[in-house]
């Protein structure tokens, strides 16, 4: 009777959590796929057959898709040129100041985007960054980084927010990776070079197709940052937004659509290819060997006393992409303290706009609080959909298909995500929830619980929890006693990272943020609100209080996942 | 003629906390094959890799075939290195494995095809060079591995406990094989385990090690017959450690010593000890002499038979002593007939069978831990 019951309550458990993930996370994420099919007919008129213009919101779209795209996959090989030897760096050496270089690597990953997009700007383009050197901004927003035909500036920041995924991903891999293997090929008498090239690169190829994709899917979603770098240009999530501003529906959905399409196909092409690469052996290809070797000869010569240099490269590189702009954006604060040093009038000090007339001093209090708020609900939800959702991923078969599918918001550009949200419980959909603090929440939780189920997934892996919990059961635990003594205690370092994480990137999402905000404004677009309308003092200002925040948190991170 | 060569060698860890390797002097010969024993942790690995320069000592130098190594990268030592686990290329098939060094060396491919062939055909796996290491058994693993480490030409092999990952039976057929290998083509080889068994069975010579340093080198005869030391006479082979005092000088090289409970024995000298010396005597369990009730034999001590433990070969005896110390005796179990528990005994043992030390400083359990 007893155990009946107990299998009663564990039934509507199950069917519980399934419930909540799917009407939750799953739900919004597919419901744009079937809002474009439904109703096709406004689509295609608003696209294709506008009675005004035609098709050219369909060239639009193609105009900006192609646009991102190519951004999206050049940033992607920049970051596997500075990423690959990065990660191997911190894999592989013992050095002064690791933690605090991985700590900034993980910064680029928790940093609100637009705060950073407002630090990018600066830097190259105002006189307070690196233009203080000679006088003037060094490059002009708009310009355009000649032969791959995309805008510095955004090449810029994308590679910024998005190596981190390579570096880590790899890094990972390469520890899992027994040095055994590179000392082996080195006492066979392979240089380091090669021994890179024969053996650590081929065998770290699946580490570099998923954090390939993660920085892919990143990039191809950036809002935040990218708003505000974007000067004359416009990206095919930036497109959505102000669509969706213009009320532009079907169209805007269409572009969201497609986004979604490009993120999921890049995910399915490389789990295909991954898992071919399991099974099928890559065809022996040989160079000439001639060729070969002189390829040996030069990796060799590389492989001697200057090594350094590639380390260096990589750590420059880093200061310039990351922590500059940080630096730059803290110091400008100061610059613009109490007069604005271009034109020298006080009206553009930070002093006059935060707490002068504009009085943006209090808009961002206000704001603080609605992002306070948001991240913290929206993270709780997540937190406890996730938690359950692990154990019912690990203990069911059924449950891998939902680990699969729940990558799917991961990569999703968030302002398609914000867009088929809004669109399914917001005035035009199921009209229960209208723009403001509770939508913003419903976003959220669809990124939410995977960002939270990600490090529990992973400590729940690393910990060999179904042995231990097998051992209570010997010892005379129930099921529900080993959960209790023995699994939460052993993830929660899992959960707690998952938690602040989720945390972090609610507080800084921007894209979807926009589209479900209507007048609860959060601090993040608060930002592009203050740059777009040249309030920059109080935009700096913001910047610099939201990458506070943000190495707040980081810190909380860092004392969580490190023992 | 690689012959090796450790002058004051020394490897500590953690910031110099970890003294792996310590004040270690080693010469192996050109040609022969050298075994490194002694208990996990006591720096066996780290020595081999230094040798290999997969580390770096802190101190001390190293010479290949008189060549000073110390600043030589790995690839430029000349060396075949086969690792505990294999470390077979999982992204590679056997064939590839194999002529894994003559391709990264550039050398010509009708060569790399020979030796590649060959070494496969030595190891008789050719049939199986196009398999995956995965799809191998633990005893074909090794054997690809030994083919690579050898493909590659070098003159010196290090091993680092090549059978310590195998079931026992292929074990043991497999270390009369790779010493087999080593003497057919000519090379010096450096063959490292915990298993002293499989050292004296393989080597030429053997180093005992313990705690980062070397307590003995010599043939294998020499260590099971000469041990130097308390840990060594423990370690290769077994030994049962009497403790007693030296009563008195006895004859030209021996020596009267009192063990608990007033038995006097006699026993080699070792020359430096004099009367009154609290020494340690150490006897192998089949140095003894085994006869049932009371008997008078040389050195002959009584006492109960506690346990009885037929072994196969042996049989294996302990025995309690009228003064309450337990011996291990062991008897080869030939003839089939062995002695009851709870019968009195008596056991006897040559003085040369007997080996004498001093007693140690620490005393004589923390000379014979192993870490
Ligand atoms: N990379 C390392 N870092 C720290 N300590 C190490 C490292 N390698 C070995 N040690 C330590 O050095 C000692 C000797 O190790 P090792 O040479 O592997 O012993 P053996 O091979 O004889 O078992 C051990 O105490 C071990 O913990
Ligand atoms: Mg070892």
């Amino acid at each position: 009777m007893r155990l009946s019951g107990r299998k009663l309550i564990a039934t509507i458990f199950v069917l519980a959590v399934l419930a909540s993930l799917l009407i939750l996370v799953l739900l919004p994420t597919f419901y744009l796929i079937s809002f474009t099919i439904t109703r096709w007919n406004e689509v295609y008129t608003d696209v294709f057959a506008n009675p005004l213009i035609g098709d050219e919101n369909w060239h639009q779209i193609l105009r900006y898709l192609s646009f991102s795209l190519r951004l999206s996959l050049i940033v992607v090989v920049i970051d596997l040129a500075f990423g690959i030897p990065l990660a191997y760096f911190l894999a592989r050496k013992q050095f002064w100041g690791k933690s605090l270089l991985e700590d900034v690597v993980t910064l680029s990953l928790v940093i609100p985007t637009s705060g950073f997009g407002v630090a990018t700007l600066l830097t190259w383009t105002g006189v307070s960054g690196l233009g203080a050197l000679i006088g003037r901004g060094v490059i002009e927003a708009s310009y355009v980084v000649p032969i791959v035909n995309v805008p510095f500036l955004m090449l810029f920041v994308h590679v910024a927010l998005t190596f981190p995924y390579i570096v880590r991903t790899l890094q990972g891999k390469l520890e899992d990776l027994e040095p055994v293997f590179e000392q082996a090929s080195r006492t066979l008498g392979a240089s380091a070079l090669t021994t890179f090239r024969k053996i650590i690169f081929p065998l770290s190829i699946p580490a570099l197709f998923s954090g390939g994709v993660l920085a892919f899917a990143r990039s191809l979603g950036e809002t935040g940052a990218t708003m505000i770098v974007a000067s004359i240009h416009t990206t095919a999530p930036m497109a959505i937004v102000r669509w969706v501003s213009e009320f532009k529906l079907a169209t805007a959905s269409f572009l969201g659509l497609l986004l979604i399409i490009a993120a999921t196909v890049a995910i399915l092409i490389v789990d295909i290819l991954l898992q071919r690469g399991g099974r099928i052996k890559a065809p022996r290809f040989s160079l000439m060997p001639k060729i070969r070797g002189k390829l040996l000869k030069v990796e060799k010569a590389a492989s001697g006393k200057p090594r350094h240099i590639k380390d260096i490269v990589g750590l420059g590189a880093i200061m310039l992409i990351v922590i500059l702009p940080i630096f730059v954006v803290v110091a400008s604060v100061g610059a613009y303290w109490s007069v604005d040093p271009d034109t020298g009038r006080p009206q553009g000090s930070v002093l006059y706009q935060l707490f002068g007339p504009p009085n943006y001093f209090a808009t961002l209090m206000d704001s603080t609080l609605i992002s306070v708020i948001t991240a913290a609900i929206s993270t709780y939800i997540a937190a406890c959909v996730a938690i359950p959702s692990v154990y019912f991923i690990k203990r069911y078969r059924v449950g891998r298909i939902f680990r699969y599918i729940l990558r799917i918001p991961l990569i999703v550009p968030s302002s398609a995500l914000g867009l088929s949200v809004l669109l399914l419980w917001g005035p035009s959909g199921f009209n229960l929830v209208s723009p403001g603090i509770w939508l913003i929440i419903l976003t959220h939780v669809v990124f939410s619980v995977p960002v939270v189920m990600e490090p529990t997934i992973a400590a729940y892996e690393g910990s060999g929890i179904p042995t231990y919990e097998g051992v209570a059961r010997t010892l005379g635990a129930s099921p529900y006693d080993a959960i209790e003594t023995v699994s939460l205690p052993m993830l929660k370092r899992g959960i707690l990272a998952g938690v602040i994480l989720s945390f972090t990137r609610s507080l800084g999402e921007t894209g979807a943020t926009f589209l479900v905000m209507g007048s609860d404004v959060t601090v993040p677009p608060l930002v592009v609100n203050m740059a777009e309308s040249l309030a920059t003092s109080a935009a700096l200002f913001s910047s610099a209080y939201l990458i506070a925040l943000s190495l707040v948190l980081l810190l909380l991170f860092r004392m969580v996942t490190r023992r | 003629m690689p012959n090796v060569k450790l002058v004051n060698v020394r490897k500590t860890f953690a910031k110099g906390r970890v003294v792996a390797v310590d004040q270690v002097n080693l010469h192996v010969h050109d040609k022969e094959y050298f075994a490194l024993v002694g208990p996990s942790g006591c720096g066996k690995t780290t020595t081999l890799r230094m040798i290999a320069g997969l580390v770096e000592p802190d101190e001390g130098q190293i010479f290949i075939g008189d060549r000073l190594v110390s600043e030589l990268p790995p690839e430029d030592r000349d060396i075949g290195y086969v690792f505990q686990q294999y470390a077979l290329f999982p992204n590679m098939d056997v064939w590839d494995n194999v002529t894994y060094g003559p391709t990264v060396k550039a050398w010509e491919d009708r060569k790399r095809e020979r030796i590649g062939r060959e070494m496969l055909q030595m190891v008789r796996l050719y049939e199986r060079a196009d398999a995956v290491p995965r799809e191998l058994s633990g005893g074909m693993m090794q054997r690809v591995a030994l083919s690579r480490a050898l493909a590659a030409g070098a003159e010196l092999l290090l091993l680092d406990e090549p059978l310590g990952a195998l079931d026992a039976k292929i074990r043991t057929e497999l270390r009369y094989e790779i010493r087999k290998l080593v003497k057919d083509l000519d090379l010096t080889a450096i063959h490292v385990t915990h298993d002293q068994s499989e050292a004296m069975a393989v080597s030429d010579r053997i180093a005992v090690m313990k705690k980062g340093r070397i307590l003995q080198v010599g043939t294998p005869h020499e260590l099971y017959m000469k041990p130097q030391g308390i840990f060594v006479a423990n370690f290769i082979g077994e030994s049962n450690f009497l403790e007693g005092r030296i009563v008195r000088k006895e004859g030209k090289a021996g020596v009267i010593v009192r063990l608990r409970g007033d038995f006097d024995v006699k026993s080699r000298s070792n020359g430096r000890l004099k009367a009154g010396a609290k020494v340690v005597l150490a006897i192998r369990p089949e140095a003894f002499e085994l006869v049932q009730g009371k008997e008078k034999l040389e050195n002959s001590l009584v006492g109960v038979i506690e346990k009885v433990r037929f072994e196969g070969t042996d049989i294996r005896y302990e025995i309690r002593l009228v003064n309450d110390e337990k011996v291990i005796v062991v008897r080869p179990s030939l003839g089939g007939e062995w002695l009851e528990e709870d019968n009195n005994v008596t056991i006897g043992f040559s003085p040369e069978k007997s080996h004498m030390f001093p007693y140690p400083e620490k005393g004589l359990r923390a000379e014979l831990e192993l870490e």
